[in-house]
């Protein structure tokens, strides 16, 4: 276990390392320089030459590479152009919006399409079935961008005046107080460093902070505000989820242990929950990790039709306007995120079926 | 179970020390000197003899500053800026500038206390308090700045104006025009920039909120690079100005009080619309002209754009996939549309290097027609090629002059110069609105985006909510250039003149006038007294220098901002003591 | 653990081509015996009908300016006569585009680019990610472990944002778009293809070609490529679905076909902040890509299980 851990982080070593040239070398050969998307249309050549001097952008690309890879290996994600901020800031304040989202829109594909494909399959080929199947099918189909329109139509337009009004955009109202916990347990906040970064953090992750200060009007509100782009963005993750779990537990139902299960008298919700179900959970697994990984893809699509500024709308708006630093750092993130995720997804293989070694 | 969990986390501890020994020892070697050295170190030198410059008749207890440049090669149109008395300020120009009030009311030259210039001037830009928590002399003054989300202002109690009408100021952003409209109906909101070009109808057909036409000063031109054939022909480019049905991009893609450009200056400008109003729409006068300059079956071009929407184009591609149409069928000219990086398209038409047409406009920046004009069409601009002297030469002219009567004759004559020579086809001046929930009062749609929201009472309630198109990318307006920074921070900060509500005239601020001597080229401004700043420091002269000295002066420490380019203060002013480059 | 995942299909793909004569007589009937797949097909029959008979069934041109000919205004709502328009207002069932053009036509027009998307990315990436993977399969050793890091490096990236980054490094535009959907969707294939030929290397019927002096590549394309075949096929029909939404994407953020091609993902995407006063323009575009989609994937799926014998019982 502990080898086989070993062999694969020193694998990712390589990948992580093309990650970051990659990263580097697509940033770099983007045609046009920070300069007029940052300072706007009206600097002159003589500006922005200032400005590309000021950046250290005219030095040699082999020596901002090194610079670059130098930077990164001591922690440091270097700085926004646009907003001359460490990116290592920024970071802190983008990513708990879609920390935020993406779990949300997880939860959605998991609270519903888990019992959808699970019913689906245990009531194989009934009307639920048809229905599920059919909404499954359609929900893998839609582009993002299309459904968050539609619901935002029918929630925020059609639905105005009516309880079942939903916000358009934005995360929390205007006005709505959202002091972060530590002020209000009054903690000993350092001023710089890990802690005070991870302190913020979780200020940022609104529903999180708010049941953490028993702030329920901005639960409430903020709750609010998430239902939309987490429907938006949950709906492929949770029709993907269904039809593999209605898959994965159409193969177990028809095993051999399941039948003896079922002779041995035990009942049907003990046969299907105990037997069948933890063992349908592999495939499960492997698609929500994978789903996972699109969340973030489909986040820059949800995070642009509904006004939020959290990291994949802000990854792209930084690739629009050349913003070297945020487009690097982010990327590695992500990138890190998902050999992360591959490698848990791997190590849970290993805890729900007992026959599986990592070696 | 357990311990390999435990061994588990011991390895990756391991492996991330090691890792980190790695890549913290090897490249710390040859690293740091390139990163950090060159951009704070090299003006040092020039340093002193700009601060050092006398100063002239301090008051008995007041030590004035000053900024004085060596002489007018080292600096552009200002000098030197000087505090000839606690309550007095001298401006010495390097020439005549007959827009100094305008240029001066702009809220980028806004005042900062002395002490806050240099206690938030850090390494290498300003610092992050600098950046974002703004100290001015506002109604309004900065609580707090959540990223991403809002920015909340609460009222100034000292201020030396009137009291702001509400407690409380929020500003949000969404990119989205359609998103604003939604959360002004559903009342989440008190007012939002921009109504999308098609929601005009939706917002005045909706008793509970008003709309507010914001006047056109910008203006969309479709240009042609000269020096490219056929446009290096004067008479193709006459004959398509003639060919395209500027009145039906109008109507069909420009909201309500939008209007046909009969001049490239809008006529809200003084002397804008001076000289003949621009060619009437004539197909088959285009066609005998096209044809009669060797082009009976039109030619094959492109149309570049960059899909970024203003207000002199709020329909960007709609309106570029139009004029195809029209060239296609109006003249038989092929055009490919061929859309641009913005950045990438900016750079390449104002080198005037794109061969074909290109779709591009311009935003006020102060009211006076050199803003539109000399840039455009200076001598020296190769943005649509080869400039001619017809015009060229009689603009330079008409800037030395302040009287806008006196220099009338000399913009009918440029005006009518460009008409005849057709560097570009001046389509339209783009209208805008904003919008309100109907119960705000005073409600304002400014002609250059400079809502004051002190005036405005949100139907009693305690909170003023406003959103806009965009989040503000920093406070410090000093070194901003974007419209969504600026409007934030005018709520704050103050410069010594502003603009009136609603209008272009410009009005008092912190300085009580300003007036020039007779030659245009010394301006002496009286400040307010009595005046605090957000930080209960007072206002008086060395503020002002201290702030201009920050804009101005390359090499002065205070020269630190966002992007440390202080674009607005160098292309409207030049900058002192610009770094050799 | 895609790999795992991949590995059981080309171990399937390669247990059904021993017989592969009847394999297909099979899989034709397992796949009509589906309900979804038949749908699947009848949907994309009629859209391959609609692509090419689009000069015989759109009204108009996908670009003809209906200005000065017909009294009708940019973004008007559907006018159909049979459900109660005024006669003497021009019929246009999807309405008018914000360039004052027949939707309808455009929508038509569409669906040539939509397939011609969906069909060309897949092939490009297929070709490239087939020799790519047939060669590192082959091969082994280094070669087989660059290549195959090359592509781990690939998929560490949302295959969204990294077609976005390299459009915006090719600059924008239908090519580059499609450009860049192909080399995203490249290393899905690459393993498919280097799983099976690992799975067939070893096997007897190889290894006595190669005894027999037989050429390595002729080994390679005639041997082991075609055992390939049947994964790739099922991982194609479903990359064509994800190939189409994605390009959609990249069109709504403007990086796609450019104007005025009717592309659907563009045209939804041009008209998204009339969501609320011209709906008709973002509703029926989306609709048209979320059908074309259904309609591969319900084929993809159709066809996975039609090739994979375990799932015989079942249906």
């Amino acid at each position: 276990m502990v080898q086989y851990l070993l062999r694969r982080l020193l694998s990712s070593i390589p990948v992580l390392f093309g990650i970051l040239i990659v990263t580097f070398i697509i940033a770099r050969v983007i045609p046009g320089d920070p300069c007029r998307a940052i300072l706007g249309e009206k600097a002159t050549a003589e500006i922005c030459e200032r400005f590309v001097h000021e950046h250290g952008l005219d030095r040699p690309i082999h020596e901002q590479l090194f610079i670059y890879m130098g930077e990164i290996l001591r922690g440091d994600f270097g700085e926004s152009i646009r907003y001359s901020m460490p990116v290592t800031r920024l970071l802190i304040e983008r990513l708990p919006t879609t920390v935020e989202l993406s779990f949300a829109a997880l939860l959605v594909s998991l609270i519903v399409g888990i019992p959808l494909g699970v019913i689906s399959a245990v009531r194989h080929n009934s009307w639920i079935d048809v229905v599920t199947m059919v909404w499954a099918n359609l929900g893998v189909s839609m582009p993002v961008f299309w459904l968050g329109l539609m619901l935002a139509y029918v929630f925020s337009l059609l639905l105005k005046d009516t309880p079942f009004w939903l916000p358009p955009s934005g995360r929390v109202s205007a006005g709505i107080p959202a002091a972060p916990f530590y002020d209000v347990w009054n903690l000993n906040v350092p001023e710089s460093g890990l802690l005070l970064a991870f302190y913020q953090f979780v200020g940022r992750l609104n529903i999180l902070n708010a049941i953490l200060t028993s702030n329920w009007e901005l639960l409430k509100d903020a709750i609010v505000h998430l239902i939309l782009p987490a429907l938006a963005l949950g709906t492929i993750p949770m029709a993907i989820v269904a039809r593999m779990a209605r898959s994965a537990m159409l193969d177990v139902l028809g095993q051999d242990y399941i039948r003896t299960a079922r002779a041995k008298g035990l009942r049907q919700r003990v046969v299907i929950m105990k037997h069948a179900f933890r063992n349908a959970l592999l495939p499960l697994v492997t698609v929500i990790g994978l789903s996972l990984g699109g969340l973030l893809g489909g986040a820059v699509l949800t995070e642009t039709i509904f006004g939020l500024s959290g990291v994949g709308r802000t990854l792209y708006e930084a690739i629009t306007a050349r913003d070297y630093g945020i487009v690097q750092a982010f990327t590695v993130v992500i990138a890190v995120f998902f050999v992360v995720l591959n490698l848990l997804v791997d190590l849970s293989y290993s805890y729900l079926d007992p026959r599986i070694r990592l070696e | 179970m357990k311990r390999n969990l435990f061994v588990l986390l011991s390895m990756l501890l391991i492996a991330t020390v090691v890792l980190a020994a790695c890549g913290g020892g090897a490249p710390a070697t040859e690293e740091p000197a390139p990163t950090e050295e060159p951009a704070t170190e090299a003006p040092a030198p020039t340093e002193a003899p700009a601060t050092e410059a006398p100063a002239t008749e301090p008051a008995a207890d007041f030590e004035g500053r000053s900024l004085m440049a060596a002489d007018c090669d080292s600096a552009g149109i200002i000098q030197g800026v000087e505090a000839t008395g606690q309550y007095e300020v001298t401006f010495t120009l390097c020439q005549p500038d007959p827009a100094f009030l305008p240029k001066i009311a702009f809220s980028v030259y806004s005042i900062y206390p002395e002490e806050w210039l240099e206690t938030t001037a850090g390494d290498e830009g300003r610092t992050s308090e600098g950046l974002e928590r703004p100290v001015g002399t506002g109604p309004y003054v900065l609580s707090e700045w959540n990223r991403g989300e809002s920015i909340t202002f609460t009222a100034n109690p000292n201020y030396w104006g009137d009291a702001p009408e509400a407690e409380t100021l929020v500003f949000r952003w969404s990119t989205e025009s359609a998103a604003r409209l939604l959360e002004l109906q559903s009342g989440t909101v008190d007012g939002i920039d921009n109504v999308g070009p098609t929601e005009f109808e939706v917002v005045s057909g909706d008793s509970n909120l008003s709309l507010n036409e914001r006047p056109a000063l910008n203006v969309f031109y479709l240009a042609m690079t000269n020096t490219f054939a056929p446009f290096d022909n004067q008479a193709v480019r006459q004959a398509i100005a003639k060919g395209i049905d500027r009145q039906r991009l109008v109507d069909t893609f420009y909201p309500p009080g939008s209007e046909v450009a009969s001049h490239f200056t809008p006529c809200a400008i003084p002397n804008g619309c001076a000289g003949d109003p621009w060619y009437e729409f004539d197909v088959e006068a285009a066609r005998a002209e096209l044809a009669e300059a060797g082009y009976p079956d039109g030619f094959s071009t492109k149309i570049f754009y960059r899909d970024v929407v203003r207000s002199y184009l709020p329909q960007v591609s709609n309106v570029a996939q139009d004029i195809q149409a029209q060239l296609r069928e109006n003249l038989n000219i092929e055009a490919e549309i061929v859309v641009m990086e913005s950045g990438a398209f900016i750079e390449e038409s104002s080198a005037g290097r794109l061969d074909g047409f290109y779709l591009l406009g311009w935003n006020a920046d102060f009211p006076h027609p050199t803003n539109f004009l000399d840039y455009h069409f200076g001598a020296a601009n190769p943005q649509f090629g080869d400039q001619s002297p017809t015009y060229s030469d009689v603009l330079a002219e008409a800037a030395q002059i302040a009287d806008p009567a006196e220099a009338e004759p000399l913009y009918v004559e440029a005006n009518n110069a460009i008409r005849e020579y057709v560097p570009m086809i001046p389509i339209a001046h783009g209208g805008s609105a904003t919008a309100y929930r109907a119960d705000v009062t005073n409600q304002q749609a400014s002609p250059l985006g400079n809502e004051s929201f002190a005036i405005m009472d949100p139907g009693g309630r305690d909170v003023f909510v406003w959103m806009q198109g965009a989040e503000p990318i920093s406070l410090f307006c000093a070194d901003e250039t974007d419209g969504e920074s600026l409007r934030a921070c005018e709520q704050v900060t103050e410069a010594l003149y502003t603009y009136e509500i609603n209008g272009t005239a410009v009005v008092p601020a912190l300085a009580e006038v300003c007036e020039p001597n007779e030659t245009l080229d010394v301006w002496v401004c009286t400040l307010r007294q009595n005046v605090t700043f957000h930080d209960g420091t007072t206002f008086d002269a060395n503020d002002v220098v201290a702030t201009f000295t920050m804009g101005l002066d390359a090499s002065s420490p205070l020269h630190k901002g966002n992007t440390n380019v202080f674009e607005y203060y160098d292309y409207l002013w030049g900058l002192i003591n610009k770094p050799a480059q | 653990m895609i790999n795992t995942e991949k590995k059981v299909k080309a171990l399937d793909a390669e247990a059904l081509s021993l017989n592969s004569v009847s394999l297909w007589q099979i899989t034709w009937r397992r796949l009509f015996r589906r309900r979804s797949a038949v749908v699947g097909i009848v949907i994309l029959g009629i859209l391959v009908l609609i692509a090419l008979t689009a000069d015989l069934i759109a009204p108009y041109d996908y670009d003809d300016v209906l200005i000065g000919k017909e009294p009708v205004k940019a973004r008007q709502a559907p006018c159909i006569h049979m459900l109660g328009c005024p006669q003497d207002q021009p019929q246009h069932i999807a309405g008018i585009d914000g360039n004052v053009r027949d939707e309808f036509s455009r929508l038509i027009y569409g669906s040539r680019l939509s397939l011609m998307v969906g069909f060309s990315t897949v092939s490009f990436a297929i070709v490239i990610g087939a020799v790519l993977g047939a060669l590192a399969g082959y091969s082994g050793g280094w070669v087989d472990n660059s290549i195959m890091r090359f592509m781990d490096v690939l998929l560490a990236f949302p295959s969204l944002l990294l077609a976005i980054a390299i459009v915006t490094v090719l600059g924008p535009g239908l090519i580059n778009a499609l450009l860049a959907i192909g080399i995203v969707s490249i290393p899905a294939y690459a393993r498919v293809v280097r799983a099976s030929v690992l799975s067939v290397r070893e096997m007897e019927f190889v290894s006595a070609t190669r005894a027999l002096g037989g050429d390595t590549m002729q080994v390679l394309f005639r041997r082991i490529l075609p055992n390939a075949l049947t994964p790739l096929i099922v991982q194609g029909t479903l990359g064509i679905a994800s190939a189409i939404l994605d390009a959609a994407a990249l069109s709504f953020l403007g990086l796609g076909a450019q104007p005025p091609l009717p592309e659907w993902g563009s045209m939804l995407g041009a008209e998204r902040n009339q969501v609320f006063t011209a709906p008709h323009l973002v509703f029926l575009p989306g609709f048209m890509i979320a059908l074309t989609v259904l309609s591969f994937n319900l084929l993809g799926d159709g066809l996975r299980d039609a090739l994979d014998p375990r799932l015989a019982h079942i249906s």
